[in-house]
């Protein structure tokens, strides 16, 4: 009798979920301070986090999110293993072609992190030199355009940023509020390392979130709460909270 | 010189392809096969299905270099250090030992992608050496540990009236060590020894984590910017296995070298 009760309850409990909330799973690469990270707590937090809690709770959906590693973070989202990406992902017409993307909900440009003794003024200064960034994120596709620079790819931009602290490349380059955190608030890397320039690209870049191709539901319940948590001045909000100006 | 354990069954694991031998009974052997399948289907993908394939060979040979010479430079320090450590765990010098045996101790119970994370990164505070070199100082150490034990084992398995004779024609102990004991050993281990250089071979891919930029670590840049999963980890996976089968032929032409005094 007992089971039985446990078990209707357990029944309810997820009907219920289903019923009132709608669940959209989202992938993040919680490597990426102050968009997304895992906070002190074990717990996926930040300002594109926050965010779309805030959406969800405007359109009437439960944002669920799960730790996916950025590289691969594409293919399964083509596999259907969750349902949206959002990972501080650059709208880019590459990207567009193999996924759908959300309304932009934040405007990035790319920074060139440098030693704090280093000499460097813009991108163009570092001819010769090896420059690091996380592998296919348009930090990268920056350095790999960029004149007579060796590029070096790694999982993680922490880990770019770690070893341009212990000496082994000349810069990193990475999306500036990431920049920011790195070279201006983290308690280690303050004070040795800076933001050199920012690169001018002649393009404005907008972070979206990634959808599959063509999954028209999603993207409305997204939209719809990523406008409101803009209209409601939420995002203003979140914007103090997280980066500061 | 009778060489020693002759009729001695030896239980043989491979890690990687299967080391080729002449009594390999047979019209086709398994490596042949591997090989000519690995190779057609890496050739015919090249030049019949073209585009993605095409455009993915010319970006990974760098990464294929690199890894080639991971592996190489890996190999002649995990030796050097494999050797040391060999003679040191049969060293009658209780110090000596008591290193050595330390020393492989710590090693085996790390695992390799622990060991990378910790050269690279947790030493990367005191000695700031660059990617290259830790990559391959961790492989080295890694695998000189493993390497010391199939020494230690070699040494040992030589019959004892080998030494026995050499010290009363009065070799020193350094000189039956050296002219005696080693030159039959090594023939004993070449076989496992040459399994730990395609196991290290194939170990390789796990520096890509360290951001060198290795065959496997070219192929995700490749597959994270075209999306192209299937075909970059079908072509890099067919690399490394041609590049095994290629490293095993080696080792069995080196045992037929060594093997020349041993009746036919």
């Amino acid at each position: 009798m007992r089971k039985i009760v446990v078990l209707a309850a357990l029944i309810a409990l997820f009907s219920a979920q289903s019923v009132w909330a709608k669940t959209i799973v989202f992938a993040t690469d919680a490597t990426w301070p102050p968009m997304e990270f895992v906070g002190p707590d074990k717990q996926i937090t930040g300002f594109a986090i926050d965010y779309m809690k805030a959406a969800g709770k405007e359109a009437g959906f439960t944002a669920d999110f799960k730790a996916v590693a950025w590289d691969g973070i594409f293919a399964g989202l083509a596999a259907g293993k969750y349902d949206a990406i959002c990972s501080s992902v650059s709208i880019t017409e590459e990207r567009k072609g193999t996924m759908d993307f959300s309304t932009p909900y934040f405007k990035v440009r790319q920074a060139l992190v440098v030693p704090a003794d280093s000499k460097a003024k813009t991108l163009a200064d570092m001819k010769g030199k090896t420059l690091g960034a996380q592998i296919s994120t348009t930090g990268h596709f920056a350095v790999k355009k960029a004149e007579g620079v060796k590029d070096k790819s790694y999982d993680e931009v922490g880990l770019a940023i770690e070893d341009l602290f212990n000496g082994r490349i000349d810069g990193v380059v990475c999306d500036d509020p990431v920049a920011a955190q790195y070279a201006l608030q983290n308690d280690k890397y303050k004070g040795k390392l800076k933001i050199a320039a920012i690169i001018e690209s002649g393009e404005d870049e907008f972070y979206g979130i990634a959808l599959k191709k063509g999954d028209k539901e999603n993207l409305a319940l997204i939209n719809k709460g990523i406008e409101a948590v803009k209209a409601k001045g939420i995002e203003k909000e979140l914007i103090k909270k997280w980066i500061g100006q | 010189m009778q060489s020693p354990q002759q009729n001695v069954p030896v239980i043989e694991q491979h890690d990687g392809p299967a080391i080729p031998r002449k009594s390999d009974k047979g019209l086709v052997s398994a490596w042949w096969l591997s090989l000519v399948l690995s190779t057609g289907t890496l050739a015919w993908l090249v030049f019949v299905e073209k585009g993605a394939y095409m455009r993915l060979i010319k970006f990974i040979p760098d990464g294929v270099l690199v890894t080639f010479q991971v592996t190489v430079f890996s190999i002649v320090l995990a030796l050097l250090l494999g050797l040391l450590t060999g003679l040191g765990r049969v060293s009658r010098n209780k110090w000596i030992n008591l290193v050595a045996s330390t020393y492989v101790e710590i090693v085996r119970g790390i695992p390799l992608l622990v060991q990378l994370f910790y050269i690279y990164y947790a030493l990367g505070r005191f000695v700031r050496v660059p990617d290259m070199v830790a990559a391959v100082i961790a492989m080295a150490v890694c695998y000189g540990a493993y390497l010391g034990e199939i020494f230690r084992a070699g040494i040992l398995a030589i019959d004892k009236g080998q030494t026995e004779a050499a010290r009363s024609l009065g070799f020193s102990r350094a000189q039956t060590m050296r002219y005696v004991i080693l030159p039959q050993a090594m023939r004993i281990i070449l076989p496992p020894v040459g399994n730990e250089f395609i196991m290290l071979l194939k170990d390789t891919s796990l520096v890509s984590i360290l951001a060198v930029a290795d065959l496997l670590r070219r192929g995700r840049e490749f597959a994270s910017e075209s999306f192209l999963y299937f075909e970059t980890y079908t072509v890099v996976a067919l690399v490394y296995l041609i590049i095994t089968l290629i490293l095993s032929k080696m080792v069995s032409m080196l045992e037929e070298r060594l093997s020349f005094y041993v009746k036919r």
